[in-house]
């Protein structure tokens, strides 16, 4: 059984609880051991690599050093929080003049960063760790087809070289549901999140015309695998009709929501009713 | 011969001309030293990175002009600029580089410098505030939900004083004065 050091950061405990929920009920079904890291600290999100990037380091590198201690790899349900870790891993294995200025700070602590385990999402986990065909063994009730839109996340897929993510294992996690994924024009591009705190305007219009493009795409659902996407594909939708006078009802799940569902998983015990547009719509597509 | 002379001032042009006194040509050679800047004189302007971003239609710089504004030294003008606090970090410029400048990793560079100087928009100060005071930036208020879902009550592990530590000696406490 696999081990991971899991890594909740703060925004998916405070705000999508739903989604912690569905993280640990799909691990348990598929025999994934996630352990909660204890004494780490928030990543601080891009704000703070843009105010401060020693800092940044330093608490990014505090966070691996501690999981070094047990070797077990992080893996993190957060987009942020994985961008933050990754980054900041990459950096520190490619850069010896930041690695020992780091290290400084980190041996008042007790600790040391060496560079020694992996930082995962939790999608990746899933796709490699377990794969795609023991999901479907596992699946008991799939789904009918219905069409799905999926938004990555900028920070799961870019840069490329320091993610080592690809878009086509979300997509096969999505199919392995029974699923469609319903291709949409606007699929790379940003949900907004990063520029919400000095322009709402702009954050709010690339969340609508993400929205607006999976929906004439033909999309039923959308899904997201990140905190801070969630809020701005599902919360901010529910505004909309103000700013904008448009109504899109385009339910948005995480994706460990779908699969804990095909995996026979209660609905309440993944808080679909958390969801801000109303989701339980997803409940008649599910066979068996 | 008495044409020519009525064409005074200087020459009609499409944009404003730069004032060679006020480039600081340090500055090409200060974000060179930073994180992932080595590849900034790499850029032929192109101006593929603009093609990419979603959002430089409504910026006065866009991304290739910020980049050559950095390698001609225009230092004010790129650290006072909204864009790079505009800037999604979206990582697309970046990806389509065709010579690999890290463009996205580059104007991180730049807010790190602005921050140095203490230009940083109000409200990502009041997020470095969050950090420094509370350890964290989101806090669980519903923590109801939580026991609903069989969650622990608080967030799992987190520790608030280890980060506060850290940013105090750093730049986030010269930014936010020190916390509480």
């Amino acid at each position: 059984m696999p081990m991971y050091n899991l890594y909740m950061g703060c925004s998916v405990p405070a705000n999508y609880p739903n989604y912690e929920a569905a993280v640990m009920k799909v691990g348990e079904a598929l025999g994934m051991e996630f352990e909660y890291m204890t004494d780490v600290a928030c990543c601080g999100s891009p704000n703070l690599r843009s105010i401060d990037y020693f800092g940044w380091l330093v608490v990014n590198g505090r966070t691996l050093a501690i999981a070094e201690k047990n070797g077990h790899d992080i893996v993190t349900p957060c987009n942020g929080c994985f961008g933050s870790l990754k980054d900041v891993q990459h950096h520190l294995k490619h850069d010896e003049k930041d690695r020992s200025r780091v290290n400084k700070e980190l041996k008042k602590m007790g600790l040391e960063f060496r560079g020694t385990v992996k930082v995962r999402h939790v999608i990746e986990a899933l796709y490699t760790d377990i794969g795609i065909e023991e999901i479907q063994r596992k699946i008991t009730r799939p789904l009918d087809g219905v069409g799905i839109s999926i938004h990555y996340g900028c920070h799961l897929l870019r840069p490329d070289d320091v993610t080592e993510f690809k878009p086509e294992m979300l997509d096969a996690l999505v199919r392995a549901t029974g699923a469609k994924v319903v291709e949409y024009p606007l699929w790379k591009q940003c949900c907004g999140a990063t520029v919400l705190p000095v322009n709402e305007p702009l954050a709010i219009r690339l969340a609508r015309d993400k929205i607006r493009s999976m929906k004439e795409a033909g999309a039923e659902f959308a899904t997201v695998v990140c905190p801070a996407c969630g809020n701005q594909l599902d919360l901010q939708q529910v505004g909309l009709k103000d700013s904008y006078g448009e109504v899109y009802d385009l339910p948005v799940l995480l994706y460990p929501q779908i699969l804990a569902l095909a995996l026979g998983i209660n609905e309440d015990a993944i808080g679909l009713r958390m969801n801000r547009v109303p989701a339980d719509s997803i409940l008649p597509h599910l066979k068996g | 011969m008495t044409e020519a002379k009525q064409i005074a001032g200087p020459p009609a042009t499409l944009v404003e001309p730069i004032d060679m006194s006020q480039l600081d040509s340090n500055f090409r050679d200060e974000i060179r030293s930073m994180p992932n800047g080595e590849e900034l004189a790499a850029c032929f302007a192109c101006s593929t990175c603009t093609a990419a971003c979603p959002i430089a239609n409504q910026w006065k710089y866009k991304p290739h002009q910020l980049i050559r504004m950095i390698l001609l030294g225009m230092r004010s003008e790129v650290l006072n600029s909204k864009e790079i606090w505009e800037c999604l970090t979206c990582f697309q410029c970046q990806e389509r580089c065709p010579q690999k400048v890290r463009i996205t990793d580059i104007l991180f560079d730049c807010k790190n410098l602005a921050a140095d100087e203490g230009k940083v928009p109000e409200k990502i100060l009041a997020l470095a505030k969050e950090l420094i005071d509370k350890g964290q930036l989101y806090v669980v208020t519903a923590d109801w939900e939580r026991e609903d879902l069989g969650l622990q009550p608080a967030v799992p592990g987190l520790s608030t004083d280890g980060i506060k530590q850290i940013l105090r000696e750093t730049r986030t406490g010269k930014l936010a004065g020190g916390g509480t």
